[in-house]
């Protein structure tokens, strides 16, 4: 399969995963739609015998559970090309990279100035030296899973996760490490 | 932009497949080799700390006191009686034994559980299991639910008043090694559905529970390491020393959502199927209650 389309549909491509999603939720995942955030979870209370159910912090029933009747499948690896110049912002790009609630690459790679950078991939303190192009950053951070069927990092882009431009900063930031 | 799907990951299909019946694709994590009958010993062939963790009564303290290597005594620190400090566990059995006195008065309670003779000695051993009368695999606090509705007692299956039965009734176990025969009948079906599931990706992040304890054990995720998956259901359920007492299934809901994984009702099968699965991990490696962890 094959498409072509315009950068900003990225974000409508987003909204779309979202809105096709919450016509098959499963019955028995913790939510509640009357909620802001609509995911719950429980919280015991002492000398109780019933739970306490809490927001939390961001709705998480728009990707795929573990629940059987869960129906929605992973989302297929996206190979992107990179149009135009990258006009990416470092500075925020770093925002995003060592935000927990959204890039959080740091969880799992050794960023500069965050003393307890994760092992899990790899360090990435001089990855601006490392000769990649910005295209080539932008497929990893996109969806890794092209380069490896079996990789274990997000598929930031083919998830929804981060939009066109925020993987543009990501980009912009991991080249002027060195 | 320019987008091509591509169909990969071909390893994992046949995987996808045998869960449902209209093949929904799903990502995985590539299975290890589990066998037929797995236990905690098995580790040995996965992360290979368990000969570090096997013995809670000579832990090797310079490893425990090691920021990079207390991961590999996967938390047996914190069970007596290599830890035999008091902490919100104990709190949680004296409430427990107060409840289980009261639903117990007729004896009744005793024998809906499953005891011989209201002896509760091993009980927690015979969990999770099948449960006609439940319609499926249960774990031992939905048994604990149902028992005490009989008795006009509401305690949800999660809540800390039936998790505090589940630790009073788990202390009478205490040192008893888990053994639960995952190698044949309902349990087994139970174990394979758990196994998918325990490598079945899901979430904004597109993890799966293997992604931390089989693709990054030992690893460093900002300041946690995750462990074994193996020989961690004996001391459920814990303290956990954010304070909070958590059932099993709890925990889950947790770890879904640290992951980016939305969490399911506690009860729901897919737990019970994963409690299945990594109980035989634990297979013998004794029970610790009451315990705490962080």
């Amino acid at each position: 399969m094959k498409k072509t389309l315009l950068a900003l549909a990225a974000l409508s491509l987003t909204a779309g995963y979202a809105a096709q999603a919450a016509d098959a939720l499963p019955s028995n995942i913790l939510y509640d739609a009357t909620k802001e955030k609509k995911t719950l979870w429980p919280l015991p209370v002492k000398n109780s015998g019933e739970l306490k159910y809490n927001e939390h912090r961001q709705d998480l029933s728009k990707w795929p559970t573990l629940s059987y009747e869960d129906k929605r499948p992973t989302r297929k690896p996206e190979t992107v090309t990179l149009q135009g110049p990258l006009n990416g912002n470092a500075e925020n790009g770093k925002k995003i990279a060592m935000n927990t609630q959204r890039g959080n690459c740091w969880a799992c790679h050794v960023l500069p100035g965050d003393p307890q950078g994760g092992t899990g991939g790899l360090p990435l303190m001089n990855v601006g030296t490392w000769g990649y192009t910005d295209a080539h950053i932008y497929q990893q951070i996109w969806d890794r899973r092209v380069a490896n069927p079996l990789a274990e990092m997000p598929p930031f882009g083919s998830n929804g996760v981060l939009s066109d431009q925020d993987i543009r900063d990501v980009v912009a930031y991991l080249q002027s490490l060195k | 932009m320019k987008i091509t799907t591509l169909t990969l990951a071909l390893l994992a299909l046949p995987v996808a497949h045998a869960l449902a019946a209209d093949a929904t694709y799903r990502d995985m994590t590539p299975f290890l080799d589990y066998g037929k009958s797995p236990k905690a010993s098995d580790d040995a062939k996965h992360t290979n700390t368990w000969q570090y963790w096997k013995d809670n009564k000579n832990l090797d303290t310079k490893r425990v006191n090691d920021l990079t290597e207390f991961w590999t005594v996967n938390w047996k620190y914190r069970d007596a009686p290599y830890d035999d400090t008091l902490h919100g566990g104990h709190d949680a059995q004296d409430r427990g034994e107060v409840l289980y006195k009261q639903l117990n008065a007729k004896g009744e309670f005793a024998t809906c559980m499953g005891a011989k003779k209201g002896n509760l000695k091993g009980l927690r051993l015979a969990y999770p299991r099948f449960d006609k009368a439940m319609g499926g695999v249960i774990g031992m606090e939905a048994r604990i639910e149902a028992c005490a509705a009989k008795q006009g007692m509401k305690l949800e299956n999660g809540s800390y008043d039936n998790t505090a039965v589940s630790v009073y009734i788990t202390a009478f176990s205490n040192q008893m090694p888990l053994k639960i025969d995952v190698s044949k009948g309902p349990l087994k079906k139970s174990f394979e559905r758990g196994k998918t599931l325990f490598h079945m990706k899901a979430g904004w992040t597109n993890f799966s529970c293997a992604t931390c304890h089989v693709s990054f054990v030992g690893k460093g995720l900002r300041g946690q390491i995750p462990t074994t998956h193996y020989g961690d259901i004996g001391h459920w359920p814990t303290w956990r020393s954010k304070d909070e007492l958590q059932s099993l299934h709890v925990r889950f809901t947790e770890c879904n959502r640290n992951a980016g994984v939305q969490p399911l009702k506690i009860g729901s099968p897919e737990y019970n199927d994963i409690e299945v699965f990594m109980t035989a991990l634990s297979n013998g490696a004794p029970v610790t209650a009451p315990s705490q962890r962080d």
